[in-house]
């Protein structure tokens, strides 16, 4: 199973895109789990999950979570600003699966 | 204008980079959302006991009483939210060095209560409840960072008590923490003991005369509430969440600005402040998010007829009723975008200005100090915010239309350039 977590501020806007992405997870056959949370409980959710992605709007805290994802052994990434004003689901599963191959 | 923008977020970005990734900002924002279930918790009880028109229907002695009844659920969360800050930010602050969270929360709580006269008009024992609320908070803020510092300084400093093999963990935990506390609160005894020397008497006195009224008073003029409105719009501008950098320092002085138009509201007297968390919660952000968003939707539906705009509009519609608005800002997109600047920083610049005046004559209600949460959807957030005032959903509306009516030209602009390159697409593939 693939696990995704996706940070923003309150994990308010990323729970949008969360919908989406379990949508196309779905039509696609794949087992994922996808998770959206406010980003002080993102070193937390890290431990659990196999890559993170933060919002565009919070791309500040990545040198912060980068720290913690390298001792977590996980990729992150911010999302791109276009997909995530067009709560683009496919996109951004796309972006998040190919961290996980790395 | 590219080199320009690229300029401007070479700037913008380290700032926003420090002020999140400093250790005491960070445990300032994080404390503050311990508190706020509490503070909500408390609104929505203050909310109730001042429903509009029933102390006519049940008479003025019941609705006393009734008052009373529900007094206890706010004056023990809202009224005293400094207490919940203060355990927050103790507790966030150990938690960030991987140390014992817990005891940072109670050793910050402590050292505060070892700074606190336990006396009030001559009777001792007694913690004054007003101390625990806005008006201790910034000596709060400050002792919860001192006090886990130094826990922690102790704690790394290995001045604790080792426990032999066999004790059980949970014994050994409490006596490793019996050094660190124990020094720490002394500090705090010993200041305490130095402050009741000078002119100010305690540190309370000190901070509140000398930090928080200077401050707060600068925080509640409407010069520092533009700056600070205009900021969250620049940061937004290029995409960083504007709110949650400026908020992590004005959120003290906002709070505190509240809490006194609480303790007003409560005792029916005229409210002191016009800006407070919940000015600028509920008549510039809570307008479908930061920029006042809804306003922005309504425009696109009115005048929109390019497709993008269209479809922007839908997907940004239901998650702005709840002053969620990413869509729209990364969509339209908001963003480094040349064409949306000046609607953009200038529209809840306006807002703020045209609102501060309103209550400063009294035309709209002053926010009473309840705390809405920041996903009540506008017009309803304007009533409760006042305590129960329609005049405050009517502020709501007329922020709405000036966003309106300053986005629209900038709007028709945009939708005349996505519609005639759509035309031209839809020709091209004919």
């Amino acid at each position: 199973m693939k696990r995704i977590v996706l940070a923003c501020s309150a994990g308010m806007s990323t729970s949008l895109l969360v919908t989406k992405m379990e949508e196309e997870a779905t039509s696609r056959g794949l087992d994922t789990k996808i998770w959206a949370v406010a980003q002080d409980k993102a070193p937390e959710a890290m431990k659990e999950a196999d890559v993170l992605l933060i919002g565009p709007q919070m791309r500040f805290m990545k040198r912060k979570f980068q720290e913690i994802a390298d001792q977590e052994n996980i990729p992150l990434d911010v999302i791109d600003a276009m997909s995530y004003g067009r709560i683009d689901g496919k996109a951004v599963l796309d972006h998040a699966l190919k961290l996980i191959e790395g | 204008m590219n080199k320009f923008m690229s300029m401007l977020e070479n700037i913008l970005l380290p700032i926003a980079d420090k002020l999140n990734n400093n250790r005491y900002l960070t445990a300032l924002r994080n404390g503050f959302m311990v508190a706020l279930p509490l503070i909500i918790f408390g609104s929505i009880f203050v909310v109730i006991a001042n429903l509009p028109f029933l102390d006519k229907l049940i008479g003025e002695e019941a609705y006393a009483t009734y008052q009373s009844t529900l007094g206890p659920a706010s004056a023990a969360t809202l009224s005293i939210m400094g207490l919940f800050v203060i355990m927050g930010i103790g507790y966030k602050m150990v938690e960030q060095r991987g140390g014992e969270a817990v005891y940072g929360a109670a050793v910050a709580v402590a050292a505060f209560l070892v700074l606190t006269p336990q006396v009030l008009d001559g009777v001792s024992n007694v913690i004054p409840t007003n101390i625990l609320g806005a008006q201790g908070m910034f000596l709060g803020i400050f002792t919860a960072f001192i006090a886990a510092e130094l826990y922690q300084l102790f704690v790394s400093k290995k001045l604790t008590i080792k426990m032999p093999q066999g004790v059980p963990s949970a014994v050994s935990r409490s006596f490793s923490a019996l050094i660190p506390i124990s020094l720490t609160l002394t500090i705090f005894l010993g200041i305490r003991i130095i402050f009741s020397y000078t002119p100010y008497d305690t540190v309370q006195n000190f901070i509140y005369t000398l930090i928080q009224e200077p401050l707060t008073a600068l925080g509640s003029g409407l010069p520092a509430t533009l700056i600070a409105v205009l900021l969250i719009q620049v940061f937004w501008f290029f995409g960083l969440h504007g709110q949650i950098i400026i908020n992590s320092i004005f959120d003290p002085i906002w709070y505190a600005l509240n809490e006194e138009n609480l303790t007003a509201f409560q005792a029916g007297e005229a409210l002191p402040n016009i800006v407070t968390k919940q000015f600028i919660d509920t008549f510039i952000v809570g307008i479908g998010g930061s920029g006042m968003t809804l306003a922005v939707l309504i425009a696109i539906f009115v005048v929109a007829k390019s497709r993008q705009l269209r479809e922007l509009g839908k997907l940004g519609g239901p998650s702005g009723i709840f002053n969620v608005n990413e869509p729209v800002i990364f969509g339209l997109p908001i963003i480094m975008n040349p064409l949306v600047i000046i609607p953009w920083l200038f529209a809840p610049v306006v807002v703020a200005a045209v609102t501060y005046f309103a209550m400063y004559t009294g035309f709209a209600p002053r926010p009473a100090g309840l705390i809405v949460p920041w996903t009540t959807p506008a017009l309803l957030s304007g009533y409760l915010a006042t305590g129960n005032n329609i005049m405050g959903t009517v502020m709501q509306l007329i922020n709405m239309a000036i966003v309106f009516v300053i986005w629209v030209p900038f709007l028709k602009v945009m939708d005349k350039q996505y519609y005639e390159s759509e035309q031209k697409a839809a020709q091209s593939a004919e």
